[in-house]
C-alpha cells in the first residue's frame, strides 16, 4: 500500500506542474493587464507607467515571470488583489472556513438523506416505498442545482420564512457568542441542503444495489440459519460490507462540491470560495482568480487522487497494477 | 400487429432479428422512455418552429423587443403565462430558449463525442506510446475543475468569437475526457477478438478497422453516453447563462430566462416569470433522463425486459 501511495503521490506532482503552466498562461491571455489595479489611474505619465511595470516584472521574459510567480505561490505568496488592495491570501483564508462550512454540512446531509433511503429501498426492493424512492431519486437527479436553489429560496425563505436567504451570518449579532454560531448555521443549512440533496442519487442507488446484492451471499444465509433477527443481520453483517465501496465516492465529492459551491454560493450569496471566485472574474482581479483557479485545481486533483488511494485500500487487485 | 408477424412467420422462415431490431422492440415496449422521446420531440419541434408559432402564441410576437405598456403581466387569456419585466411574452420567449438550449446542448454533445471517440478509439487501438501519451493528456483534461474553467475560457474568448460558439467549444473541449476513457476501454476489450486480426491480416489499414470493425461495435455505448452527455449539457448551459457566463444576455435561452430570478422581487412576487424554464428545463433533463435509461437497457443484450 505504501508503495502504491507513493507511486501515486508522484504522478500527481506533473500534473500539478502542467496545471500550474495552464492557469498561468490563461491568467496571460486574459483580455485587459493585470497590471491596471496596482497602478494609480489617474497618473497617465508613460515614464510611471514603465517604472510600475519594470518594478512589478511585466517586462520580464515570459518563463521568468511564470517562474516568479509560482516560487512566489509556493511559499503562499499569491499577490495583492486588485480589488481588495490587500494579500490575496489573506482574502481567501477569510473566505475558506465557509466554505468549508457548507462543504461539510452539505456532505452530512448527502450521507444521513442517502443512508436513511438506501438501507430502506435495500431491504424493501421493488416494493412501493423503494419505487418511490427511486423516482425521487430521478427527480433530484434531474433537477439542476441552480433550479433548485431558486425554488428553495422561493419556499422555505419567501412563504415559508425558515430560512434567510442570504449572507453567512446576522450581521447585527456579535461575533464570538452563542448566537453568532447559531445564526451561522441557520444560514448555512438551506444552501447546504440544496447541495447535499443534490448528491444524494447516486449513493442512495448504490447502497441498495449493493445491499440486495449481499442479501443473497452465502454469509446471510449462515447469520439466518444460526437465527440472527432480520435487523440486525441488515443493520450490522449487510451493512458494514456496503459502506466499503461508498467510501471511494468521497474523493469524487470533492470534485463536484466544487462546482457545487460556485452555484450555491453565488444564488445564495453566500461568502464563500465560490462566489469570491465569480466575484473575481466580473472584477477582473486577476491575482486572487490565479490563486483561486489554481487552489480550486488543487483540490480537484487532491479529490482524484484520495478517491484513487481509497480504491486502493477497498479492493487490493488495484494496487497490484 | 403482434398476430400479423405471428402469421407471416408461419407461412415462410424469416431471418431471426438484428440487435438493432431487437433493441428497437425493446425501447418500443418502454413505456416511461416512449413518454418522455414523445416529450422530446414534442420540444424540440415547438422550439423549431418558435419563430413560426410567435404570432399565434401571443400578440407580442417579437422577443427582442421591450415593450413598456405591457410589462410583467401576470399570466391571462392573451399573454397565457404572463410577460416579463421587459414587457415580452414568457411563453414565446420560451419556445425560443429552447431552440438555444437544446442547440448549445446538441452541438456541444456531438463535439465531445467526436472528440472523446477519435482520442478513445486512437489510444486504445494502437496502444503503447500513443495510448500512453493520450491518456496523460485525458487526465490533464479531466482534472481541470470543469465549471472554473469553462468560466474563465469563457471570459478570454468573448468577444473574439460569436457568443454561441465560444460556450458551445469551451464546454466541449473541456469535457470530452469520460467519454475517451470509456471508448478506450471498450475499444482495449474489442480489439483481442479475431475478427479484428483477420480484417488486420488481410490488409485493412488501422484507420479501416477502426471505422470499419471496432466503432460499430462500440456504438450501442457511446450513444448510451451521448444521451446522457446531452442531458449534462443542458444543464451546464442553463446554470452558466443562470450565473451570466453562458450565451450572450440578449439571447432568450432557459438559463437567460431564469436568470431573472436573480432579483428578489421576481423571485418572490413574480413567480410566472421564472417557474416556465425551471419546469420545462428540469422535464426535459428527466426525459432525456429516461430515455438514455431505456436505450442501455435496450441496447443490452443481457437484460430481459
Amino acid at each position: 500500500m505504501l508503495k502504491y501511495t507513493i507511486k501515486r503521490l508522484l504522478g500527481t506532482i506533473p500534473m500539478l506542474i502542467l496545471i500550474s503552466i495552464v492557469v498561468f498562461s490563461l491568467a496571460k491571455l486574459m483580455p485587459g493587464d493585470s497590471l491596471s489595479g496596482e497602478i494609480d489611474p489617474l497618473n497617465t505619465n508613460p515614464e510611471y507607467i514603465e517604472e510600475m511595470r519594470e518594478k512589478l516584472g511585466y517586462n520580464e521574459p515570459l518563463p521568468v515571470q511564470y517562474f516568479n510567480w509560482i516560487t512566489g505561490f509556493v511559499q503562499g505568496d499569491f499577490g495583492k488583489s486588485t480589488k481588495y488592495k490587500t494579500d490575496v491570501f489573506d482574502i481567501i483564508m477569510e473566505k475558506v472556513p465557509n466554505t468549508l462550512l457548507l462543504g461539510v454540512i452539505s456532505l452530512i446531509i448527502t450521507y444521513i438523506l442517502a443512508f436513511a433511503m438506501g438501507m430502506y429501498s435495500g431491504r424493501r426492493p421493488y416494493t412501493i416505498g423503494d419505487n418511490a424512492i427511486a423516482g425521487i431519486n430521478y427527480i433530484m437527479l434531474a433537477i439542476p442545482s441552480f433550479v433548485a436553489a431558486v425554488v428553495a429560496i422561493y419556499f422555505f425563505s419567501f412563504h415559508l420564512n425558515w430560512f434567510p436567504f442570504g449572507g453567512s451570518v446576522d450581521i447585527l449579532i456579535e461575533k464570538g457568542s452563542f448566537e453568532y454560531y447559531i445564526s451561522k448555521l441557520h444560514h448555512v443549512l438551506l444552501p447546504a441542503l440544496v447541495l447535499g440533496a443534490m448528491g444524494t442519487a447516486s449513493y442512495t442507488q448504490f447502497l441498495r444495489n449493493d445491499i440486495i446484492d449481499n442479501s443473497r451471499k452465502d454469509f446471510v444465509r449462515t447469520a439466518r440459519a444460526k437465527g440472527t433477527p432480520i435487523r440486525k443481520i441488515y443493520n450490522v453483517h449487510i451493512l458494514r460490507n456496503s459502506i466499503i465501496p461508498l467510501v471511494t465516492f468521497l474523493g469524487f465529492d470533492f470534485a463536484a462540491l466544487i462546482g457545487g459551491a460556485i452555484i450555491t454560493e453565488t444564488i445564495f450569496t453566500y461568502p464563500g470560495i465560490g462566489m469570491l471566485f465569480l466575484d473575481s472574474v466580473t472584477s477582473r482581479d486577476y491575482p486572487t482568480l490565479m490563486a483561486l483557479t489554481m487552489l480550486l485545481s488543487f483540490l480537484t486533483l487532491a479529490g482524484n487522487l484520495i478517491a484513487d488511494l481509497l480504491y486502493g485500500v477497498v479492493d487490493p487487485r488495484i494496487r497490484l497494477d | 400487429m403482434a398476430s400479423s408477424t405471428t402469421l407471416s412467420q408461419q407461412k415462410k422462415p424469416e431471418r431471426s432479428l438484428s440487435p438493432w431490431q431487437i433493441a428497437r422492440r425493446k425501447f418500443l415496449k418502454n413505456k416511461l422512455a416512449m413518454i418522455s422521446s414523445v416529450f422530446i420531440i414534442l420540444v424540440t419541434l415547438l422550439s423549431i418552429a418558435a419563430p413560426l408559432l410567435a404570432q399565434y402564441l401571443s400578440p407580442l410576437p417579437d422577443i427582442a423587443k421591450v415593450n413598456i405598456g405591457s410589462m410583467n403581466i401576470p399570466p391571462n387569456s392573451e399573454h397565457i403565462l404572463g410577460t416579463d419585466k421587459s414587457g415580452r411574452d414568457v411563453l414565446t420567449r420560451l419556445f425560443y430558449g429552447g431552440r438555444i438550449s437544446l442547440l448549445v446542448g446538441f452541438s456541444a454533445t456531438l463535439m465531445v463525442i467526436v472528440l472523446g471517440t477519435i482520442v478513445g478509439s486512437i489510444a486504445g487501438f494502437f496502444g503503447g506510446l500513443v495510448d500512453n501519451i493520450l491518456m496523460r493528456f485525458t487526465d490533464l483534461v479531466l482534472t481541470f475543475p470543469f465549471l472554473v474553467f469553462v468560466i474563465v475560457l469563457n471570459t478570454i474568448l468573448y468577444g473574439r468569437v460569436d457568443g454561441l460558439w465560444v460556450l458551445i467549444i469551451v464546454i466541449g473541449v473541456l469535457s470530452w475526457g469520460g467519454v475517451a476513457r470509456l471508448v478506450r476501454s471498450k475499444v482495449l476489450a474489442e480489439k483481442e477478438n479475431e475478427y479484428i486480426l483477420a480484417a488486420l491480416s488481410i490488409g485493412c489499414s488501422p484507420f479501416k478497422v477502426i471505422a470499419k470493425h471496432l466503432l460499430p461495435n462500440v456504438a450501442s455505448t457511446i450513444i448510451v453516453q451521448a444521451t446522457l452527455i446531452f442531458a449534462s449539457m443542458i444543464v451546464v448551459e442553463s446554470a452558466l447563462s443562470y450565473l451570466g457566463f453562458g450565451v450572450p444576455q440578449a439571447t432568450p435561452s432557459w438559463g437567460i430566462m431564469l436568470s431573472s430570478a436573480n432579483e428578489p422581487d421576481v423571485l418572490q412576487g413574480k413567480p410566472w416569470i421564472w417557474m416556465p424554464p425551471a419546469i420545462v428545463l428540469t422535464l426535459t433533463i428527466l426525459s432525456i433522463n429516461f430515455i438514455g435509461e431505456g436505450l442501455k437497457d435496450a441496447l443490452n443484450p443481457k437484460s430481459l425486459r
